[in-house]
């Protein structure tokens, strides 16, 4: 279980919150003006990057405010956790950025290696 | 017929006799005998049978990582695969053997061995394929039978439960390692979990003969002096009988504690804790698991490795056969030797597959000394016997064959750390060249390995190694510790797998896996089919895949998967370790979290009432709702619902409407809010009005629906249904958070705060006249969809004209201290009027005459409000509302969407059924063209026919014409499609 940083509460277990998807989506501000195209990348498409993934959460079971965090999803270290009303932080700010997965393994496919892949 | 007690030991009580039965028959054990230290003690060798084979099977080790001597315990609810190195004896405890059929000595299944071609790599994939439709019929149930671990336990109620720990650093293992480690860090004001798998501290001190003495004091007296002071500082605790099982991210642990080790677990008592433990640093000092070596036969009961073999004689105090044969491929077997020369228990040969230079000349010295027979560069061949070993055969460095008349065979394969832990924590493993084994190599998270779990096998390394790899703690560095040893101080180790074997019969079996019943072969065959991959393999050949997760033999797979493949053992790699490290119950895991305690029971302030006349509860999320009421014991679901049915549109019903969602939206901008909520436009609606409102989700499908009360533009109160009131609020609380922060709107939950009655028939207004006597209900005073605030017994009720049935309706909110004297109060008043409590199976009935929708019934996350034919409720010239913008895509105009329709039966007594299609013919002969299905069906008594709401394609345009909708009793009956509404389209009785 991850221990998850609300700003608002401090460090709580996972069980305390619900993920809520990708963070810095945009509702389009004039839906009736974009195409079907642009309106379905905004509902429907998300990105699934191994790597830095901005997300949202909310401290379901807790203060219930939803705020944003920043996970390396192949590691699921969480790097930082922000006010939704906070600017979406750059890569270069992030301290850890460049965590290498347990293994060491390539940049793209899934699992972990027990044994170190030389 | 062998075995002898060694009364030198701490933990066995000798005075203390322990009757339990195996299979029926009675023995005799001492305190603290495990079963199978028990059983060895009676000389009982056979135990089981194997998983596919059913060869029979003796004791293999002497603790977690036994394959074979799986048991059911009869006297604990008959608790299947218990170790019988693990669990221990009490008086009254009953075990029966596993895999057994018809029983133990006389295994009907074992003629698995004779047709164990059939049962090779693969087996489950290939053999049974074909010929089509014999899987079920007859594979399956005969394989079923002979095959599997025990049998299922009876129902039980569980006593475990849960700890929570937070701590700074947590030792796993009480061994040498894990002692000094607490040991050093005591001084510290470091709170440190010690957790051991064991009754007692100690690890190698106890359960073996190496080291006899420590900083010069008997093992025993080390340990208790150092564990009393250690019991005595505040910032130690220690956990006993307990198994850490799984490591999980940011250094969390679950461990499991046994609180009835050799006792029977009463009822009310706690028997198992399920620790849950957080700490900054975790040390594991789990120490190292002895592993096997494949020969032919290597599974005969007889066969125990080397080192628990030791464990019985220095722990249990009983030597298992005082004249074994030894076999090695290392240096490790100089303890046992040692220790059954001090027991004047001369072994009867000691084989080595090491050549004489290299084997240790301490170990020569003493073999010589005492005139055992010794065979260098030699291996075991195999082994023969009818149920058990009686005879060795050693293959020598020249090829030669001796046979051995022996009833036991101790083999040390050498030792492999036990890096399930680290690996679970996302450790990464290195392969020692030197060693032979994987050991940890790099941490992924707050990860200490120490002793021989680290890889360290030299006792003269321990404290050096400890003392580094603690210092960032600022813990008390160890002195050198003086240790005497019954073994080298450094262990070494010669690669051998499997040896090689000569008799070729069908029952010759070389075992790699002894659980899973898989052979060396097996995996050569596998191999040789393409599963070069060391997951693949694991997969097709089972191998490593039992309880046990092949704790004694999966480096040995690797080893001999290395050589066939011709590669190193680290470019093999090893499978992924997956926690639970051993099986762990569920009950464990349940904790209290079962019967009353599996979920919250939520009742309305009007239940007792309800139970009391005559309700049927149903289960609505956790709510208790009536379902129907019972007029007299024995009318039924239908007959009550027919019943009420007919009431309410005659005279008056109320139904309890507590569990509706409620929520309270307050704030300067809650119109705006609610403007982008919902699909109605509440801009113009009058203040202490109501109106029937639709929520999309932004994908524009419908996603709940309820009544909004306008109390004035800035304060709203809205309604949902019953099972979506907490996803309704979570959902207004996403968008009110993070797409519309600038809004000042405020949202609550309200729902347990008041109480809703649904009161509806023709009679309802006389009725609430004499209730409320100063409120005026007519026409011109209370419209349809207005409401008023109202003083009844000096509190405030809510009363909305409003209704679900199609009839004069009212629904009444009011606080739930005085809910149940109104409720009571209606009926007073309401008895000449033909008042009726009705339950959830009639208002649905209702609901469905009048053509509403119940979101979740007829919608299922797919449809729009145009194809459930709702679009008027959509404000036209709003801008913007939540999924406005689906609405306009082009799949959700497509012309050809599954629209809501009504259907009803051309015969009147065809009954529709829920979730039957709706087809063009009247045959069901495959392929049939659907096109949709019946979402809701009732048969009416206001009607006089069965009917239903379905959702079909095109479904608008084909209201007029006919279809078929198929059945369960007869194929497929005729009907005719209609408009989604049954009763009073002209909405005459709604506003009467
Ligand atoms: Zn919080």
């Amino acid at each position: 279980m991850l221990i998850i940083e609300c700003p608002y509460c401090g460090p709580r277990e996972q069980c305390e919150f619900t993920n809520g998807g990708e963070a810095h989506v945009s509702r389009p501000s004039n839906p009736e003006e974009v195409t079907d195209k642009e309106w379905s990348e905004y509902v429907f498409f998300r990105s699934n990057p191994k790597g830095i993934y901005f997300e949202r959460w909310v401290h379901s079971h807790g203060c219930r405010k939803w705020f944003n965090a920043v996970r390396d999803t192949s590691t699921d270290k969480i790097l930082r956790s922000y006010e939704i009303k906070n600017d979406k932080p750059s890569p270069a700010d992030l301290e850890d950025s460049n965590l290498t997965t347990p293994s060491g393994e390539p940049d793209v496919g899934s699992g972990n290696f027990t044994v170190k892949k030389l | 017929m062998t075995a002898q007690n060694n009364k030198d030991v701490t933990h066995i009580a000798f005075h203390q006799s322990i009757n339990f039965t195996f299979d029926g028959v009675k023995y005799r054990g001492f305190k603290g005998d495990t079963i199978a230290s028990a059983l060895i003690r009676n000389n009982v060798r056979v135990v089981g049978r194997s998983f596919k084979y059913h060869r029979p099977r003796g004791i293999y080790t002497c603790g977690i990582e036994e394959p074979n001597a799986l048991v059911q315990i009869l006297s604990e609810h008959n608790e299947p695969n218990t170790r019988a190195t693990i669990k221990q004896i009490y008086e009254g405890l009953e075990v029966e053997s596993q895999n057994c059929w018809p029983s133990l000595e006389n295994d009907l299944g074992s003629i698995n061995s004779l047709l164990s071609p059939l049962f090779s790599a693969g087996f489950y994939n290939k053999t049974f394929m074909r010929p089509r439709g014999f899987w079920k019929k007859v594979y399956e149930p005969l394989i079923r039978k002979a095959a599997g671990l025990g049998k299922p336990p009876k129902p039980f109620r569980t006593t475990s439960t849960q700890l929570h720990h937070h701590v700074d650093v947590v030792i796993v293992g009480g061994g040498l390692s894990g002692l000094l480690a607490a040991k050093s860090l005591a001084k510290t004001e470091l709170k440190i979990l010690i957790i051991e798998q064991d009754g007692f501290l100690g690890g190698i001190l106890k359960n073996s003969n190496k080291i006899s003495t420590i900083e010069n004091k008997d093992n025993k007296l080390w340990i208790k002096e150092l564990e009393k002071k250690l019991e005595g500082l505040e910032n130690i605790k220690i956990l006993k009988n307990t198994l850490a099982t799984t490591y999980n991210y940011i250094n969390h642990l679950i461990a499991i504690e046994d609180r009835t080790t050799g006792t029977l677990p009463l009822d009310g008592n706690v028997d198992q804790i399920l620790h849950k433990i957080r700490a900054d640093h975790i040390i594991l000092a789990n120490g190292h698991i002895e592993r096997l070596v494949s020969f032919r036969n290597n599974d005969l009961p007889g066969i125990m490795l080397a080192g628990s073999f030791e464990k019985f004689i220095q722990r249990y105090g009983v030597i298992p056969e005082t004249n074994p044969v030894i076999f090695s491929n290392n240096s490790s077997c100089l303890s046992l030797i040692k220790k059954l020369i001090d027991l004047n228990c001369k072994p009867q040969a000691y084989v080595d597959s090491r050549s004489g230079d290299k084997i240790e000349p301490e170990l020569l010295k003493i073999i010589h000394k005492k005139n055992i027979p010794l065979f260098t560069n030699a291996h075991i061949e195999g082994c023969d016997g009818k149920k058990q070993v009686q005879e060795i055969s050693v293959r020598d460095a020249e090829g030669i064959i001796t046979k051995l008349k022996s009833k036991m065979l101790c083999v040390s394969g050498g030792f492999n750390p036990d890096v399930h832990l680290f690996t679970q924590s996302k450790g990464v493993l290195s392969w020692d060249d030197e060693y032979l084994t994987f050991k940890p190599d790099k941490s992924f998270q707050n990860t200490i390995v120490l002793g021989s779990n680290a890889g360290i096998f030299q006792y003269s390394k321990i404290v050096n190694d400890i003392n580094t790899k603690l210092s960032f703690l600022d813990h008390e560095p160890l002195l050198e510790i003086d240790l005497t040893l019954n073994d080298t101080d450094k262990y070494s180790i010669e690669k051998l797998w499997e040896t090689k074997h000569e008799k070729e019969s069908r029952w010759s079996k070389s075992f790699i896996d002894l659980q899973n019943d898989v052979t060396t072969k097996d995996l050569r065959q596998g191999i040789q089919e393409g599963f070069d991959r060391i997951e693949h393999l694991k997969r097709f050949t089972t191998n490593s895949m039992g309880t046990d997760q092949g704790k004694i033999s999966s480096i040995n797979a690797l080893g001999i998967v290395s050589e066939i493949l011709d590669k190193k053992v680290s470019e093999v790699g090893t499978t992924i370790y997956r926690p639970p490290y051993a099986p762990l119950s569920f009950a464990s895991i349940a904790g209290r979290g079962t019967y009353d305690f599996y979920d919250p029971e939520r009742k309305t302030s009007i239940h007792e009432w309800h139970k009391k006349n005559g309700a049927i509860f149903e289960d609505v999320g956790q709510w208790k709702r009536p379902w129907y009421f019972k007029s007299h014991p024995e009318e039924n679901l239908y007959e009550a619902v027919q019943r009420e049915a007919v009431h309410v549109r005659k005279y008056a019903g109320v139904l309890d409407g507590s569990t509706l969602g409620k929520i309270e939206i307050k704030g300067s901008d809650a119109l705006e809010f609610m403007n982008l909520m919902y699909t109605n436009n509440f801009s113009k609606m009058k203040p202490m009005s109501a109106r029937y409102a639709l929520m999309l989700g932004e994908d524009g499908m419908v996603m709940d629906d309820g009544i909004i009360s306008k109390i004035n533009d800035k304060h709203f109160i809205a309604t949902t249904t019953t099972g979506g009131a907490a996803k309704v609020l979570s959902h207004m609380e996403e968008f009110a958070q993070t797409e519309w922060p600038h809004l000042n709107v405020f949202l609550n939950s309200i729902t347990e705060q008041f109480c809703t009655f649904n009161i509806s028939g023709p009679n309802t207004r006389l009725i609430m006249e004499k209730v409320f006597k100063d409120i005026k209900f007519d026409n011109e005073n209370f419209p349809f969809m207005t409401f008023g605030n109202f003083t009844y017994l000096k509190s405030t009720v809510r009363i909305l004209r409003a209704s679900f049935t199609g009839e004069l309706g009212y629904e009444i909110y009011v606080r739930p201290s005085i809910a149940l004297k109104l409720w009571e109060d209606l009926f007073r008043f309401g008895k000449d009027e033909g008042l009726i409590a009705y339950g959830t199976e009639t208002m649905h009935l209702l609901r469905a005459e009048k053509g509403y929708i119940i979101v979740g019934q007829d919608t299922d996350g797919s449809v729009t409000p145009h194809d459930m034919d709702l679009e008027w409720m959509i404000g036209k010239n709003k801008k913007d509302f939540i999924g406005k913008r689906s609405l306009t895509r082009t799949d959700t105009i497509r012309s050809d969407r599954k629209q809501l329709v009504g259907i009803k039966p051309i015969d009147p007594n065809d009954i529709i059924e829920e979730g039957q299609h709706i087809i063009l013919t009247s045959s069901i002969k495959p392929p049939v063209k659907m096109l949709g299905h019946v979402t809701s069906s009732y048969v009416s008594p206001n009607l006089g026919h069965s009917f239903g709401m379905a959702v079909i394609k095109d479904g608008k345009k084909l209201i007029g014409s006919k279809a078929y909708v198929s059945s369960s009793s007869k194929g497929a009956f005729e009907i005719e499609i209609i408009k989604p509404i049954f009763i009073d389209e002209e909405n005459k009785r709604l506003v009467s």
